[in-house]
């Protein structure tokens, strides 16, 4: 079979699970309680295969030659647009359709047990299925029209998993604010794409790179049009790859299950803005200063993103922040032309996020719903092997060497650093960083596994799970619903559950190992098998400056251990240095607690006027202007009108007659006077 | 003798009966009137067939008597039923067409 | 195929029938006075089922043998009507209205099949409501049919009458007077301004034209009026489809309509009736007034662009869950108006498209609305509602499935039409379509926020949730079965109206060139597909000038600008 063909089945596999697991949300159950989740798993798992078969395919021709089209059917092909159902395969959507086939699977098998009693077993399977499919549609999208498709359905998929204990008001609110900033992202790409069209006269994305090579643009640089397609692709990025200030819906989206949180809102949607970046590379060469806006936002989102994680106590929220601080990596990146690095720290960021995210599932799960870090303490020897998953993805997080955060974030850094110029002050920006990076990730371990044993921790060791008596909301207090469900009380912790400690080791394993992929002066397996799809780029180019290699390695790892170093010294060695600090820089505390005001901003310029101009259209506008002016002027006009006309109409006989009589006199004096 | 004689006077019964229709208040008289001014009508229309020499005009004034023959049956056919009801006789009284 | 007459006539022909079946049954003392819960089969309910059933069926084969290559009109019927006023009885099926054919007798056999299927409350004088649903159900495939000017204006307003009474004597109060008077008044005022401005384009045109006065507007559209001519009278048609649409400042009728109207009728109306106005504006008002078009084009685009953000701000603003789909719509037809404005092919063909695709989406969300009111304990208010999907897994799927299609999600057949639509306007006016994408965002919150507050968040005082029925099943099932089908194959309209959306506003698009129609034509975009692209090199075999020729594609250096005025 073709590559081509196998990319179908890719595509296929997931689709059927989504329709199996919908339909049969009767009959599957009562087959077996776990069977959804069973079917689930496997289509995701024959998709995996397939993707293997594809990147053996692939591999099979020459480097020349691995970029293959392939269509099935017409979908708007009219009035000068061309959009078929098209993919393409080339090395970059395989490397992305591997990621996320396998990092699905493994969240998938973790899933069937953290998710087993809850109410909405077969729905959540039927979400997970539908969201993988729409991620592999995104990524393996031949044209413009199909990639935005798949851009949308992950951001319904998104919001259907964020609001899937739909009886929280919370959840259903983070869900809406998810699913509206996406559009916003979604705008920003279909007028890019507009922008784009407008010149090429195609969807196709081969074509319409083609059609820039040959100067659609123009020959120079930063043609105006192109930047400002560009600049609009970015919005889209930024929407879903939670960049600021579109990266708000991020740390909400964190009231969806645990594995969500793993899979969507870390591994695999929100670096679908890298992917974009890193496809539309051609046209983003041609346009520097729409690179430029990406490479400063990803700097200033990484920055920012690691300082607010600084102080969260949502243990959910201080990964969520941290995602988006390394998603600002890659998006800095594949900005700067460090595309092979960008897409590298994306898969070794997809396997140890997963991890630390199913890791602090486990811990939550413990709490019963519990997810607030000042409750946690002491569960190091609870929880001793989510210990272990959370120190080893902690340290790749934290880039210490040899695993594997530390070689792709490197390298990033090391192309922008050999960019030169102002870029120097983005590597100053990474290297901060990546410092803020190691505290926080080691803040959140020492506070939740060291110190005294908070009483779940005891219980734990004596072998029960605590549930509480009358669940409630932590964030709202309210009462929650037993009859949908909600996180917590069902949700069994990972030390028992087999699935869920396979799906932990195996990407524990890739989170050590997966660095060794591109070790600098040794070997370069992700950046040889995706040349093929930067053979246009101007800047994808290998690294020559030795001392600089040199400097950022041990940079990296010395910034790394340093912020391990003050976290152990604030939290384990002397507790209570925290609040110390905490009193001295009392003001950006607060600007940190509150997130940079962020949400406030946009709801005071964008939520409240609207609201306010809804209200005013509703109370006001419309019954003053267009029930009262309108309508009320027009029914006044007949009103008058015909009460005139009324009054001719008394009812006296005579009085008609006298009419009659006026009128055929009148007729007659006239055709006299006429004649 | 010229016509315009003749025409005068139908003029002036005309005259007379629309005069009445729109003064008086008594269906009666007002019915009365009615006759009055088809009268003036007839007077006109036999004047004009005697002036061109032919019939037609005095069979179209036969037609208008007879039609006047019924439609006074009918008037007095609704005067007495007004009468029966008890309503007033009286036109003014009787405006349900007001708008 | 059967003449269009049939098609047309059908629907009236069993609702007359099925009310003197009724009327010769009662008179023999066979009513049927049983008190059952069920559905009450009744013999006009039956006969217009039947009816609607066939107009649909026959609708189904005109698409399924409609060639998308042939362009121009087919199935012609043309016989003299009043030979002294030149007016012909002619009707034909081309791109512009197949669709919208086949989407009127969909949605007026969903709506006779749901009036049927319910139970509560009991329809009285059944026999003259389904006659006169009926007898709509014939005006607007006559009006959607016609290919003479006057039998367009008599269609529409006969459409019109069965309405007046359908809201005066089945809707629900308070308000159901106010209402018709409103919906009467309007509409009254907007035909009148339009048979005043059909006697004058064919008064008019006679006269420039020298010969005898018609209507018919293939004749019509080969003697253009003076300029000064079009404009006004292109006003008088402007406002007669626009209320009828509604758009915004002319929808005063709307809020209280959509409240009195019984749902089916509602499903109706603002599915189809709403679609008459704009298709007048691609069948009458492009093709006869072009250069009036071009003059307002601005005006038009502001208006559909005001109809877009007042819409979309009260969408979320309502509780009234009726008041929501009312408003959404108004914002949808706004996408329409700017879609048909944008005088360029892509705007023609999403405009197009987005009507059949509205009027799916809001036909099924209003059944579902009632569906919800039932749930609710009869209120369709959004703050008596919430928590439904428990218990409710397949209804909250279909839900799901249209919420998403009204907000024109990538994915469904909508996106396809908006995207058309807002490049169309991207090519003309591109503040107004950066703007107009606001209404985009604007969409999304709306169709959640009524999804979420209806199906999620905590239950309603009143709420019972329970799974919809198979009657209600009978019904939605359908029309998202059809709206998923768009979803995964749009081109099959898309390819069917191509030429016909190309040729509607071919004419306003040439005359905003300044020079001759030969000059136009190389203002056209030029990555046609192959159909268009052999059009345009039928009439201009030489490439014009900025334009050459690379293999079968011609490529224009002055592509897309679309020069207005």
């Amino acid at each position: 079979m073709s590559a081509t063909t196998y990319a179908w089945l890719v595509l296929l596999f997931p689709l059927a699970g989504t329709l199996v697991t919908a339909l049969g949300f009767r009959w599957l159950p009562a087959l077996a309680p776990r069977a959804p989740g069973w079917v689930a798993t496997g289509a995701i798992f024959l998709a995996f295969l397939s993707a293997l078969g594809a990147l053996l395919a692939l591999q099979s021709h020459v480097p020349e030659h691995r970029q293959m089209t392939s269509s099935l059917w017409d979908y708007a092909v009219t009035v000068g647009i061309d959009a078929r159902v098209s993919i393409l395969v080339d090395p970059l959507s395989v490397f992305m359709i591997l990621i996320v086939t396998g990092v699905s699977t493994l969240i998938h098998l973790y899933s069937v047990s953290y998710m087993e009693g809850d109410r909405g077993f077969s729905r959540y399977f039927s979400y997970l299925n539908f969201f993988v499919f729409s991620m592999l549609l995104l990524v393996l999208a031949g044209n413009f029209l199909l990639l935005i498709v798949g851009w949308a359905f992950v951001g319904a998929a998104s919001y259907l998993l964020i609001s899937f204990w739909y009886r929280r008001t919370t959840a259903t609110r983070a869900g809406i604010k998810a699913f509206v900033i996406n559009v916003v992202g979604d705008v920003g790409l279909v007028l890019g794409t507009y922008f784009i069209f407008k010149h090429t006269g195609t969807l196709e994305f081969q074509k319409a790179f083609q059609a820039t090579a040959h100067g659609a643009f123009g020959f120079a640089p930063n043609n105006g049009d192109l930047v400002a397609g560009c600049v609009l692709l970015l919005v889209g990025a930024f929407a879903k790859s939670a960049q600021i200030p579109l990266h708000t819906w991020l740390p909400d989206a964190m009231e969806g299950p645990t594995p969500v949180s793993a899979l969507i809102h870390a591994a695999t949607m929100v670096t679908a803005g890298v992917y974009l970046i890193a496809r539309m590379h051609p046209l983003f060469e041609r346009a520097p200063a729409a690179q430029d806006v990406g490479a400063v936002v990803g700097a200033v989102t990484l920055v920012i993103a690691a300082t607010i994680a600084l102080v969260q106590s949502d243990i959910k929220r201080v990964i969520a922040y941290s995602t988006m601080s390394q998603i600002g990596y890659m998006i800095m990146g594949v900005s700067v032309g460090a595309y092979a690095a960008g897409l590298f720290h994306l898969m070794t960021h997809a396997f140890f996020k997963a991890l630390l995210f199913m890791a602090a599932g486990s811990v939550i799960g413990a709490m019963a719903g519990e997810q607030s870090l000042d409750r946690m303490g002491g569960f190091r020897r609870a929880l001793p092997f989510t210990y272990g998953c959370f120190v080893i993805g902690g340290l790749a997080l934290a880039g210490i060497p040899p695993f594997s955060g530390f070689f792709s974030k490197d390298e990033i850094l090391l192309v922008t650093g050999e960019r030169g110029g102002w870029h120097w002050a983005l590597y100053v920006a990474g290297y901060l960083a990546a410092l803020l990076t190691a505290i926080y990730t080691f803040r959140m371990i020492f506070r939740a596994f060291h110190g005294d044993p908070v009483p779940e921790a005891r219980e734990l060791e004596e072998g029960h799970q605590h549930h509480a008596d009358v669940p409630r909301n932590p964030a709202t207090g309210e009462a929650e619903d037993t009859d949908v469900g909600f996180p917590g009380p069902n949700h069994p912790i990972a030390e028992r559950a087999m699935p869920m400690r396979v799906a932990m080791s195996i990407l524990a394993l890739g989170s050590i190992g997966l660095g060794l992929l591109q070790i600098p002066q040794v070997d370069s397996v992700i950046d040889d098998f995706l040349r093929p799809s930067f053979g246009d780029s101007s800047l994808y180019a290998t690294h020559t400056r030795n001392g600089l290699l040199v400097l950022g390695l041990i940079l990296g790892a010395v910034l790394g251990l340093t912020g391990i170093a003050i976290a152990y010294r604030v939290w384990v060695a002397r507790p209570g240095t925290a609040a110390v600090i905490r009193a001295r820089v009392r003001p950006l505390y607060e600007l940190l607690v509150h997130k940079w005001y962020f949400d406030e901003l946009i709801d005071l310029i964008v939520v409240r006027p609207a609201a306010w101009a809804g209200r005013f259209a509703r109370d006001t506008f419309e019954r003053l202007f267009v029930d009262d002016t309108l309508v009320g002027g027009t029914t006044g006009l007949v009103r008058v009108g015909s009460a005139a006309v009324r009054a001719a109409q008394s009812g006296f006989v005579r009085y008609y007659v006298a009419l009659l009589v006026l009128g055929v006199t009148g007729v007659g004096f006239y055709f006299l006077l006429q004649s | 003798m010229s016509i315009a004689w003749y025409l005068a006077v139908s003029a002036i019964v005309f005259a007379l009966g629309v005069l009445g229709v729109i003064t008086r208040r008594n269906p009666l008289v007002v019915l009365l009137c009615l006759e009055l001014m088809l009268n003036g009508g007839n007077l006109a229309l036999i004047a004009f067939a005697r002036m061109w020499g032919n019939g037609d005009g005095q069979i179209l004034a036969l037609v208008v008597m007879t039609v006047a023959a019924c439609e006074v049956c009918i008037g007095l056919g609704m005067i007495v039923a007004i009468y029966r009801r008890r309503l007033p006789i009286d036109v003014d009284e009787l405006r349900e067409l007001q708008g | 195929m059967p003449p269009l007459s049939i098609l047309i006539w059908l629907p009236a022909a069993c609702g007359l029938l099925g009310a003197l079946v009724q009327a010769v049954a009662s008179r023999g003392g066979r009513v049927s006075a049983s008190s059952t819960d069920g559905p009450r089969w009744t013999a006009p309910g039956l006969a217009a089922l039947i009816g609607s059933l066939g107009a649909l069926g026959l609708a189904i084969a005109y698409v399924a043998d409609y060639s998308p290559s042939g362009g121009g009109l087919r199935y012609v019927t043309d016989v003299v009507w009043i030979s002294e006023l030149g007016i012909h009885y002619k009707l034909g099926i081309d791109g512009l209205n197949v669709f919208l054919v086949a989407l009127t007798a969909l949605l007026f056999a969903a709506a006779v099949l749901a009036v049927n299927l319910r139970s509560a409350p009991r329809l009285e004088r059944p026999s003259l409501f389904y006659f006169h649903l009926m007898l709509a159900e014939s005006a607007v495939l006559g009006a959607f049919l016609a290919q003479d000017l006057a039998l367009f204006v008599a269609f529409f307003d006969l459409m019109l009458i069965p309405f007046y009474f359908l809201v005066g004597g089945w809707g629900r109060e308070p308000g159901r007077v106010r209402a018709t008077i409103k919906l009467v008044i309007y509409t009254l005022v907007g035909s009148l301004l339009m048979l005043a401005a059909a006697i004058a384009t064919g008064v008019l045109a006679s006269q420039r034209g020298g010969g005898h006065i018609t209507f018919v507007l293939s004749t019509l559209q080969s003697m253009p009026l003076s300029r000064g001519s079009q404009e006004w009278i292109f006003l008088l048609f402007a406002a007669a489809f626009l209320v009828k649409m509604p758009a915004f400042p002319l929808h005063g009728w709307m809020p209280d309509g959509y409240r009195a109207m019984p749902i089916e009728v509602l499903t109706v109306f603002s599915g189809v009736l709403a679609k008459v106005g704009a298709y007048g504006f691609l069948r009458i008002a492009l093709p006869l007034y072009p250069q009036a078009a071009v003059h307002f084009q601005t005006l038009m685009l502001v208006i559909g662009l005001a109809s877009i953000l007042y819409g979309s701000l009260l969408a979320f603003t309502h509780t009234d869950t009726r008041l929501i789909v009312g408003y959404s719509s108004m914002a949808q037809l706004g996408f329409i108006t700017l879609g048909i404005f944008a005088l360029n092919p892509q705007g023609a063909q999403g405009a197009l498209l987005q009507m059949v695709n509205h009027g799916l989406v809001v036909a099924a969300i209003l059944f579902i609305v009632a569906v919800l009111a039932r749930r609710a304990g009869g209120s369709e208010d959004l703050r008596d509602m919430g928590g439904m999907a428990f218990r409710a897994p397949v209804l909250a799927a279909l839900f799901l499935i249209v919420a998403l299609a009204t907000l024109a999600m990538p994915g469904s057949s909508n996106f396809v039409g908006e995207f058309l639509i807002l490049l169309g306007v991207f090519k003309a006016k591109l503040a107004i379509a950066i703007v107009a994408f606001t209404g985009v965002v604007m969409a999304s919150v709306y169709a959640l926020r009524l999804f979420i507050r209806a199906m999620h968040n905590r239950p309603g005082r009143q709420v019972q949730s329970r799974e919809m029925t198979l009657r209600d099943g009978a019904v939605l099932v359908p029309l998202v079965g059809v709206i998923l089908f768009l979803a995964i194959y749009p081109q099959l309209p898309l390819h069917r109206s191509e030429r016909s959306a190309t040729a509607a506003v071919a004419s306003a698009s040439h005359s905003s060139a300044p020079g001759s129609s030969a000059v136009a034509a190389s203002s056209r975009p030029t990555s046609l597909s192959p159909a268009s692209a052999r059009l345009i090199s039928r009439a201009a075999p030489a490439p014009p000038p900025g334009c050459h020729r690379s293999g079968p594609k011609l490529s224009c250096s002055v592509e897309f600008k679309v020069p207005l005025r």
